[in-house]
């Protein structure tokens, strides 16, 4: 009886050790109010074609290498406490997309988003909630759903959309994205 | 050997034994009196009884009694080897302990490539957000006009920027 109770309470163990380092990066995130939950489109698309979790930590690194040569794009990282981008393809079956893109939508009102844009095409939907508390913004969601992809964007902390063309040249990656 | 030779064979154990009642020891005893073959057998049974009573017992060696108990042990299965064993599983336990305190001790700096990783990551993030301006802007345009799209636009940036020229002013 006592070695098994000791198999078990090492085995358990075990478990916690190996999950923490996952938990407390997703905890770093989790925890802000600016962050959105998307759920999980896996189940229906696969994994996503692409996904980006920038912490604090990391945008504070980019953004101090981009103070010498761009001020102004420092600047802007500078505000930003974290950004978050699930991208699925969706091949015309954006049943499930919607389904989620709808799901978001009633949990960002309910928790005090408040809807900037709203584009809804029949091919086309965009969704664009930002949310603010005593004039300080908190974070914006950016959800697309064409014929192609589903893109959920989630911006923790403070963005300008005027500024983001202005700081996007100074980016030496080229990421030519469709938009017809 | 039948039935009735197997109910008197257990009369006559219980008797040697002593454990056979008084009254079925009568009802034995009345039965090998008519019984000359269960008389034989009653007879027969007792002088085998005496004859192993009689019969010495040899104490076996040390050394031989030494190693007949050591054969036992020697034939026990060996453990198999089990993560489940608590030396075992008490190493593995060890394992993650030194990649946490491995990392604990590795300073928060992160590498050139992967904050070069990091930026392209949030050239991409940006250039999605960029698109999804776009697409409204353009969805705006078609809907209203050139000339009021400016305006929609331009005073949906200004609600957005208003939030962080009052948290300016506060921090000021």
């Amino acid at each position: 009886m006592k070695r098994l109770f000791m198999n078990k309470f090492v085995i358990g163990l075990m478990c916690t050790l190996l999950a923490l380092p996952v938990m407390a990066q997703e905890d770093e995130l989790k925890d802000l109010p600016g962050y959105v939950d998307f759920g999980d489109l896996s189940l229906t698309y696969g994994e996503p074609k692409i996904t980006i979790n920038l912490g604090g930590t990391m945008l504070n690194f980019v953004g101090m290498m981009s103070s010498s040569d761009s001020p102004e794009t420092s600047e802007m990282i500078s505000k930003l406490k974290g950004i978050r981008v699930q991208i699925y393809s969706i091949e015309e079956n954006a049943d499930a997309a919607m389904s989620q893109f709808g799901d978001t939508k009633s949990q960002l009102k309910s928790s005090g988003w408040e809807p900037i844009v709203q584009v809804n095409e029949d091919d086309e939907q965009v969704l664009v909630y930002m949310k603010a508390k005593d004039g300080n913004m908190e974070g914006m969601t950016v959800m697309v759903v064409d014929q192609e992809e589903a893109v959920f964007v989630n911006v923790i902390g403070q963005l300008n959309p005027a500024e983001l063309a202005q700081v996007m040249d100074k980016f030496d990656v080229n990421v030519d994205l469709d938009v017809d | 050997m039948n039935e009735y030779d197997e109910k008197w064979e257990e009369q006559i154990n219980a008797l040697l034994d002593g454990d056979l009642s008084a009254r079925d020891a009568e009802r034995l005893k009345a039965e090998a009196t008519d019984d000359r073959e269960l008389a034989r057998a009653i007879v027969e049974a007792y002088q085998l009884q005496r004859a192993m009573d009689q019969v010495h017992v040899e104490r076996a060696p040390r050394s031989l009694a030494k190693r007949l108990n050591a054969i036992p042990r020697e034939h026990r299965s060996r453990p198999s080897f089990s993560l489940l064993q608590p030396r075992w599983a008490m190493a593995l336990a060890a394992i993650p302990l030194m990649v946490i305190a491995v990392s604990l001790m590795r300073p928060d700096t992160p590498s050139a490539s992967e904050i070069a990783q990091a930026r392209q990551e949030l050239a991409i993030a940006f250039a999605y957000l960029d698109k999804a301006a776009v697409i409204t802007g353009r969805e705006i345009e078609s809907t209203v006009g050139s000339t009021m799209a400016n305006a929609v636009t331009g005073s949906v940036n200004k609600v957005i920027q208003s939030e962080n020229l009052t948290s300016k002013e506060k921090e000021v």
